[in-house]
């Protein structure tokens, strides 16, 4: 008994048609070709499912569909920083948070939600948002250091795309030489 | 010209863009129009006859659009290892007999998942129960159910049952040697069944298109695969084209052919459509293959001083129902018995037997950790009754530079000395060491202990596809494509690969692509599994640099008016030393190579291949035979605290000292350093598989612990001697990707003991055991008091 309902994922909304028991994971993954999201366990156990539903991180293989109607859901493919990656998945990159991947989308939703709540976290701070999040590969130290350095990645993000931004209208002027650099 | 730009450093993953925006694709990934879900049906039974198979009812359901058993295949058999001595054993289905619980009987492909596992509901079958073996001693005994009664008899000679191979090797006279020995001791250790952990489920896709096979599965090694798939299907390699995925973690687990492979496989061929089989995970802990626990009696003579005279091992492996890898498990044994410590006298015997539990795969260490626990834990007791500490002990058996090892293999650089004075010196091991024994702290049930552990392991041998070929095609801008056959599975195979070619031809990272894993359009390669891909697809990598920069080099000479050796390659241009401002961009050759030779693009090209003048892999059998061209050397050292009330042991800092030879890239390092010391703490404290009469007990992560951030403990690491390679050694790389899983295991329990005077004889290092030791020893101070 398929029934309509309205998803709003990444700031998109879709309309779909669904048996009521289907799991956000189902939906995201089978309806909707969002594969960033991971299937793992499908038990609630290892976190790699981890999406954000109105900020707070969420299993996505133990949250019905239908649950999330008029609720906001953000999963990895909506983690960006205009067509830029996001300061938290730069720092998963720069700081070796990342082998095989299978973790990091959930571990990068449930980073971010801890950091747009709490933008300066320490580490226990960060291995409290975690705990839920089994990965194999990395032994956690990059991750928690790559979600504690995220705000200063974005500090000099912001710097430096002011910068950017600058010399690119200045460039575009006649009178300005290409800057020769030491 | 000398300074490195790329390799050496910790430069930022090549794939961590895909991965952190979830763009990589992974088999799990993969949708095919039309495609099917497949499901497969498993024994309930350790061991029986299958009386009778009816599928009628299955293949009537609707929805239902193939069912296989073995009656559908070629009855080819497959095994990990396919050598005269060990052919293949097994069928990718179950012929007349089922012979461990979750063996594969029939596969089912269905328009959706509910309707093939109605399907398999539906299949009837008949068994006859017949009678199990479990224990490997038992199954040793004359008289025991045979497993494989048609199988050709490994150890004639002996009246065992049930061997599916056996490894014997040795040297000098070892009786001689215990009675020269000044202190000699026999002990016995038992490691238990763990499994590999890796978060991407096995997945296989197969598409069958008129006469080619498009595989998308979750491996460690493409080659390997379709070399596999092929034969079981009786198709020709090059109808098997096997596609790059990323890989979730492998561990040791996706090495081997797995029968979900070639039921995807088949039943393409025969519905037509594609088909997808996703393994859950109560599957994989209940069915698929994991780790192999080893019994290692150990007897060994030391001189007073502590050196060893006279080794005797004896080392039993349960391997379940097919040989699988046990009998190298077995030969491996050996090598990490011997790689470490020089041992004059030897005397070594390695039994993989059958029985009726699930098959064993290869498995991050492939048995060191279990070896290296027996023999560190039982050097430190030695040490102790002798009177000499735990790093003298060391140091005066531990390999040094340039030794010739009974294999006739080298230990060339080997840090090993260097490893262990470190590791004592950062941790002032010496002092620390028996510190809490000897002045228990009064007011507290918290006891500090410390401990090291000592291994070496191979990096890299023969096996099959024993070469790696890599080709570089120059683009006409200047910028590159690497095409390698080498999987990333998360150790940043790629991202290494892209850093030699970078520096070999003066390219930025951003200047190269990389297409990897395609057994159609890249280049053999030996794969993630043999420890052997950094050294020795690293060097293919290099050499096709190498033949690509030569050519750029001879065309630039030519338009350029001078000699090659004149010219030097810097950011896509080539420069003339004698003159600078005589030089070309690298657009501008490649340009003048297409007119003036040929059309000639410039395509370098590369390949290597470990011991390159061995014939061979090693002898199983016998251990004959150069095993490896390098040996990384380690020693780690484990800081535990141990609650004297609870008996709860806990891994507080860990140390690992190691000679990994030149890090191509340190932060990959690293990475791999503290993933496996993160493993190796789930193996010393939560991990373990449960299992009853063949049944698996704990079958998902609620019940099987695995470390979460909770658990873990601090790792620091340290690399030794790695100056001896920046000179004109930059690509003398070396394993870090597994063994270091082991030295530390043995440091854990060495550390225990250290923190209580409590032996632990058996992983895992469990609350009850340690409790049971406490009582032990309080008892038989009672009864000296
Ligand atoms: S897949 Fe949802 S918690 Fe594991
Ligand atoms: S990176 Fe592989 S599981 Fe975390």
């Amino acid at each position: 008994m398929k029934q309509p309902l309205s998803l709003h994922i990444n700031d998109e909304i879709h309309e779909l048609n669904l048996a009521p028991n289907k799991t956000l994971l189902e939906v995201l993954r089978e309806e909707l070709d969002l594969t960033g999201t991971k299937e793992v366990c499908l038990l609630g156990s290892c976190g790699a499912c981890t999406v954000l539903v109105d900020n707070r991180p969420m299993l996505s293989c133990a949250t019905l569909a239908v649950a999330c109607k008029d609720k906001k859901i953000t999963t990895i493919e909506g983690v960006k920083d205009g067509n830029d990656l996001h300061p938290l998945q730069q720092s998963f990159v720069e700081k070796g948070a990342v082998q095989c991947g299978y973790c990091t989308p959930g571990m990068i939703l449930s980073g971010k939600a801890l950091l747009d709540e709490n933008p300066n976290p320490t580490k226990a701070e960060a291995a409290e948002a975690i705990a839920g999040n089994l990965c194999r590969c990395t032994g956690y130290a990059q991750i928690i250091d790559a979600i504690v350095s995220a705000p200063e990645i974005a500090d000099s993000k912001s710097t430096k795309t002011q910068h950017e931004t600058l010399a690119g209208t200045l460039d575009s002027g006649p009178y300005l030489m290409p800057e020769t650099g030491e | 010209m000398n300074h490195l730009r790329h390799v050496g450093k910790s430069v930022k993953r090549k794939d961590g863009p895909d991965k952190v925006t979830g763009r990589a694709m992974y088999c799990q990934d993969v949708k095919l129009p039309g495609m099917l879900t497949g499901r497969i049906l498993r024994s309930p039974h350790p061991h029986a006859k299958i009386v009778s198979i009816d599928l009628g009812k299955a293949k009537a359901l609707d929805g239902v659009k193939g069912v296989i058993t073995v009656e559908d295949t070629k009855g080819i058999k497959h095994g990990f290892v396919e050598t005269p001595r060990y052919p293949a054993d097994q069928e990718v289905l179950a012929r007349d007999r089922v012979v461990h619980v979750g063996e594969e009987i029939a596969a089912v492909a269905a328009i959706d998942e509910v309707t093939a596992q109605a399907a398999l509901e539906l299949i009837e079958i008949e068994y006859e129960i017949l009678p199990p073996v479990f224990d490997p001693h038992k199954a040793m005994r004359e008289g025991a159910p045979e497993i494989h009664p048609s199988h050709p008899k490994v150890a004639e000679k002996e009246s065992y049952a049930n061997i599916g191979g056996k490894t014997e090797s040795g040297w000098g006279d070892v009786e001689q040697g215990f009675a020269d020995s000044y202190y000699v001791r026999e002990d016995r250790y038992e490691s238990h069944l763990r499994t590999h952990g890796y978060l991407e489920p096995q997945v296989t896709v197969a598409q069958w298109e008129s006469d080619k096979l498009n595989v998308w599965t979750s491996s460690m090694g493409a080659f390997n695969k379709r070399a596999k798939l092929a034969k079981v299907l009786d198709l020709p390699y090059s109808s098997v084209r096997v596609h790059k995925a990323y890989v979730g973690g492998a561990f040791g687990g996706k090495v081997d052919l797995y029968s979900h492979e070639y039921c995807a496989a088949r039943l393409s061929m025969l519905t037509g459509r594609p088909v997808r089989f996703v393994a859950s995970r109560e599957e994989i802990f209940s069915a698929y293959r994991h780790g192999q626990p080893l019994v290692v009696e150990i007897k060994t003579g030391v001189k007073k001083d502590g050196t060893l005279v006279a080794q005797e091992l004896r080392i039993i492996n349960n391997s379940g129902a097919y040989r699988g890898s046990g009998v190298v498990v077995v030969f491996l044994a050996w090598g990490f018995t011997m790689a470490p410590y020089r041992v004059p006298n030897l005397k070594y015997e390695g039994y993989s037997v059958y029985t009726n539990y699930t098959v064993r795969a290869p498995q991050r260490g492939h048995g060191c950790p279990q070896v290296r626990f027996a023999i560190e834990s039982q050097l430190d007791t030695i040490a102790e009754e002798i009177g000499v500490n735990p790093i003298d002990i060391r140091l005066r058996n531990a390999r040094v530079a340039d030794e010739e090892l009974p294999n006739k293999d080298n230990t060339h650089e080997a840090g090993l000395q260097d490893c262990i004075k470190i590791a004592a010196e950062k941790t002032d091991l010496v002092a620390k060491y028996g510190r809490d024994r000897k002045s228990p702290p009064k007011d507290s049930s918290i006891r500090h202990g410390i401990g090291i552990g000592i291994s070496a392991y191979m990096s890299g041998t023969l096996i099959y596809p024993n070469g790696s070929g890599v080709i570089i095609k120059m683009n006409d801008d200047g910028s590159a494509v690497v095409l390698t056959g080498a999987i990333d599975l998360g150790q940043g195979a790629e991202t290494i690969i892209t850093q030699i070619v970078a520096e070999e031809l003066s390219l930025e990272m951003d200047d190269i692509k990389i297409v990897s894993s395609d057994t159609d359009t890249t280049p053999q390669d030996i794969g993630a599994w043999i420890s052997g891909l950094t050294y020795v697809t690293g060097n293919a990598a290099r050499q096709a640099a190498t033949n690509a920069r030569v050519k750029l080099l001879g065309v630039a000479a030519e338009q350029m008016n001078v000699t090659a050796d004149d010219l030097y390659l810097d950011n896509k241009e080539i420069i003339s030393q004698s003159n600078p401002d005589n030089r070309l961009s690298y657009q501008q050759v490649i340009a003048a190579s297409v007119a003036n030779h040929h059309g000639d693009t410039v395509i370098g090209e590369g390949f290597w291949r470990t011991m390159r003048d061995e014939p061979n892999h090693p002898s199983l059998a016998t251990t004959k035979g150069r095993w490896t061209e390098n040996y990384a050397y380690s020693a780690q050292t484990a800081e535990v605290e141990v609650d004297l009330d609870t008996g709860e042991a806990k891994l507080v800092k860990a140390l690992t000292v190691h000679d990994c030879g030149f890090p191509i890239n340190p932060g990959l390092v690293k990475g791999q350093i503290d993933g496996q010391v993160s493993m190796a703490l789930g193996h010393a404290f939560m991990e373990e598989i449960l299992t009853k009469d063949g049944y698996t007990l704990n079958t998902s992560w609620l019940d099987y612990r695995m470390p979460t951030i909770h658990n873990m403990a601090e790792s620091e690491d340290a690399d030794v001697i790695t100056e001896q390679y920046e000179v004109g050694q930059s690509y003398r790389t070396k394993e870090v990707g597994e063994g270091l899983v082991s030295g530390i295991l043995a440091a854990i329990a060495n550390a225990i003991y250290d923190a209580t005077g409590v032996r632990l004889h058996s992983t895992p290092f469990s609350p009850e055991k340690i409790l049971k030791g406490l009582r032990e020893l309080e008892r038989q101070q009672k009864a000296a008091e």
